[in-house]
């Protein structure tokens, strides 16, 4: 006989539930993913000032809330065609960069590592060590990831006045001019922050990392040394592998970048041949990696409360809250998003596929996408960031540039891509008269943990969860595992309920 | 996430000194939603003191009253919010959508504060409303609200101490000052030596829609992340603290007449203000106006 389950996240983004029906073996077999929250954030925006995005939508979220900035502002300046100086461009990418390092260790260890210490993982012979370190509020680990990331984001502070809720990002540069003693300070927090990552996350410098490629040399890497073994890193590998992690939460094999982080026309940094951002653009279907181009999302809607409208590009689709008040096709407050009409996953993982990194492709490769995957790119990513950020403040001030007036934002409409620490993240707005006439944000957990489309596909997460199996049915902490690997930003419960018989509820992050 | 930004002591240390024992925290706490559930049974029966209720975001209360835009469960939060309400011997209202309605309040969710809707006191809870100590609900506005000033009321409420509050029910210790005082571009609003566009340096409250000089906090006292604020990197006070927050005139603009903002600094005559300021402009020191020293 089928069981039925539920995962509600916070309100973040929204809170979302997620039902799902297991089989005799406890193996989940179907799954929905539920918004149970409407803030109608973008009908708030109609009529406003043409800046105010810079203002409200940064506190969409409390913990993205610098990519929301970056979002609004390049939406405005893709409608006046704004031309940014070289260094606002830099310190923008800075202040944001440093926003992922926080929300990614923040996540990893605060939120989805706490699962991984639950007495059913008692399996594991590292299950004792994983307390010692990633207990809530009192694991050494996340002591230390409190603190060191709580120094790192003093960055967005000096640049930018206050993390989080700057609006110091505006059209045509930003609003700030950092002194060379803020860049100075802000170096050394980045040197510091580099020292603690590269002795307790990686246990080994960023070059030796980067000097691992495939399967084979990262499981080399593992044995060269107890350094790399016993670093969160390592013990995460090893936790994560005698758990399955490695083989659970497969999900749509699809991912999408939007790109991010211009990159600043005068700079050194050693980048691929062509490549205008750090962050790549690209959309990855099987295994092959195509141009991204935004005209091909459409926000599908059967399955939403958001309207009741086909599917629609966000730069027409509007947001009307349509709640029949009873439970039929329509059970998330979350649209569809869908590329091309596929279903794609999108975040760390997104960028390193979408990127081609030899790593992620050859593990990619010979065991898919898991859990564990999406959790090595997140605690990684900084072996990216890190170099890029040293490289752009020593080059930072030197025009004393940063920000040239752009035209007037009278009229016209435009859109802002960039990524948020949990993937893509877009804005679409029109103005008239300089007021806003049309806002639509399109946030990364909206394509990760959307309802079913209008084919009736189910999303990124409701296909991870498929397979997953639940030990215990009135404590399914094994689901909150596959949909915190996706760093959904928001906090979950699990309900169980058999038939319409609630059995237990738990809290997965 | 503000309130992680604590320093000396840190929001774990805090949580320690005080003795204080979270009961549940949507993103901190390691309960079962299971447990969480029978806690709050607990809780609702007496068997469980709830010493201190702090509550983030506004009281969601459509469509229509039934608060079915934000349920759990099925079930509205904000019954749930009712209920610990009655049972909570100190009600903290954490951030500007929680004291005052904030973002959502004019909007499609009906939204409001616990204790004021706006600058109108009732709100949610009702204009009667005291909690179980006899105290009104503790406002402590901002957007984000500042850790200091959660970590701060926490430390009095433990200590079973009340702090003075304002007319809006904020502690006067970090709500009586205004955004202004500290920030380090007072000279530049001492003689009257503006800003007309991001980066100029100069003062932001007669063009750039800075609302320092109007809106309550501790800004440019405690400052941000223990480094700086807002209006000392240039970007405006945008008034996140106070109950009308976010204004409807939009922001980045002072609306004004003859060079003159319609809002003057708090409790200022003016007529005095305008010949005050002609004046001051007129004895502006150069090195002001060359902006030599760089702020």
């Amino acid at each position: 006989m089928n069981k039925t389950i539920q995962v509600p996240l916070n309100r973040v983004e929204g809170d979302l539930e997620i039902r799902a029906e297991l089989d005799d073996d406890g193996r989940v077999t179907k799954a929905w993913c539920a918004g149970t929250l409407f803030r109608g954030f973008e009908r708030i925006m109609l009529g406003r000032g043409a800046l105010d995005g810079l203002v409200l939508t940064p506190r969409i979220c409390g913990i993205c809330s610098t990519a929301h900035l970056t979002a609004a502002a390049l939406a405005l300046e893709h409608i006046v065609g704004a031309v940014v100086p070289p260094d606002a461009i830099r310190i923008r990418n800075l202040a944001l960069m440093a926003e992922h390092l926080q929300s990614d260790l923040r996540h990893t260890f605060l939120m989805f590592a706490v699962d991984l210490v639950h007495p059913r993982f008692q399996t594991s012979d590292l299950w004792d060590e994983a307390v010692q370190r990633w207990a809530p509020l009192r694991g050494s680990t996340t002591v230390e990831v409190l603190r060191e990331t709580k120094k790192v984001l003093e960055i967005i502070a000096i640049v930018g006045g206050q993390w989080p809720h700057s609006s110091f990002i505006v059209p045509g540069g930003i609003a700030s001019v950092p002194s060379s003693g803020a860049l100075q300070q802000c170096k050394h927090l980045l040197r510091g922050y580099r020292t603690w990552y590269e002795r307790t996350i990686l246990g080994c410098t960023i070059e030796r990392w980067q000097g691992v490629r495939s399967h084979g040399e990262l499981a080399a890497w593992l044995e060269e040394r107890p350094a790399h073994r016993d670093s969160e890193l390592g013990l995460l590998l090893r936790h994560g592998r005698k758990l399955g992690l490695n083989a659970a939460g497969r999900g749509p094999g699809r991912f999408l970048s939007f790109g991010a982080f211009d990159l600043p026309p005068d700079t050194k940094l050693r980048v691929p041949m062509g490549a205008r951002q750090l962050i790549n653009p690209g959309f990855v279907k099987d295994n092959q990696v195509h141009p991204f181009e935004q005209e091909h999302i459409a926000e599908h809607l059967a399955h939403s409360w958001a309207g009741n409208q086909a599917c629609e590009h966000p730069a027409q689709g509007l947001t009307r809250p349509y709640a029949t008040g009873a439970e039929g096709e329509k059970y998330s407050w979350a649209k569809a998003p869908r590329y091309q009409g596929q279903v794609v996953e999108t975040g760390p993982l997104a960028e390193a596929v979408v990127a081609q990194s030899p790593l992620f492709i050859d593990l990619l490769e010979r065991e898919g996408v898991s859990v564990l995957l999406r959790v090595l790119a997140r605690l990684v990513r900084a072996v990216e960031l890190i170099p890029a950020m040293e490289c752009w403040l020593n080059e930072a001030g030197k025009h004393n540039e940063f920000y040239i007036p752009p035209p007037s934002l009278l009229h016209g409409s435009g859109y802002g891509l960039t990524h948020a620490a949990r993937g893509a993240l877009g804005h679409w707005i029109a103005i008239e008269d300089s007021r806003i006439t049309h806002y639509q944000v399109i946030p990364p957990t909206t394509w990760n943990a959307s309802p079913r489309d209008n084919d009736s596909v189910p999303g990124a997460i409701e296909q991870a969860l498929v397979g997953t199996r639940v030990e215990d049915p009135s404590d399914p902490i094994e689901l909150g595992v596959v949909v915190r690997s996706f760093d959904p930003c928001l906090v979950c419960t699990v309900h169980t309920v058999n038939r319409e018989q609630p059995l237990g509820r738990i809290r997965v992050g | 996430m503000s309130l992680l930004g604590v320093e000396s002591p840190d929001f774990l240390e805090i949580l320690a000194h005080l003795d204080l024992e979270v009961l549940w925290h949507p993103s901190l706490a390691n309960t079962s939603a299971l447990q969480r559930e029978q806690l709050v049974q607990r809780i609702l029966t007496g068997e469980q003191h709830l010493d201190i209720l702090c509550v983030e975001g506004s009281v969601i209360r459509g469509p229509g009253g039934s608060g079915m835009f934000d349920t759990e469960a099925g079930r509205p939060k904000k019954d749930l919010l009712a209920a610990l309400a009655r049972c909570a011997r100190y009600v903290v209202a954490v951030g500007t959508c929680a004291s005052f309605g904030g973002i959502g309040a004019d909007g499609d969710i009906e939204a409001t504060g616990l204790n004021f809707a706006g600058q109108k006191k009732g709100g949610f809870l009702g204009e009667a409303f005291l909690s179980q100590s006899g105290a009104p609900v503790i406002n402590l506005p901002g957007c984000p609200c500042h850790g200091d000033v959660i970590a701060g009321t926490l430390g009095h409420l433990c200590a079973n101490t009340v702090p003075s509050l304002d007319a809006y029910q904020a502690p006067l210790e970090w709500f009586g000052l205004l955004v202004h005082q500290g920030c380090v571009r007072n000279e530049y609003h001492e003689y009257r030596v503006e800003e007309r566009r991001f980066g100029e340096r100069g003062c932001l409250f007669f063009y750039m829609g800075c609302r320092g000089p109007i809106a309550y906090g501790p800004c440019n006292k405690i400052l941000w992340n223990r480094r700086s604020s807002k209006t000392r990197v240039g970007v405006p006070c945008l008034g996140c603290t106070q109950p009308d927050f976010p204004q409807p005139h939009p922001f980045f603009d002072t609306p004004a007449i003859a060079d003159i903002p319609l809002e003057l600094p708090s409790g200022v005559d003016r007529a005095h203000y305008l010949a005050y300021k002609s004046m001051a402009a007129a004895a502006a020191p150069e090195r002001l106006k060359k902006r030599q020293t760089g702020v």
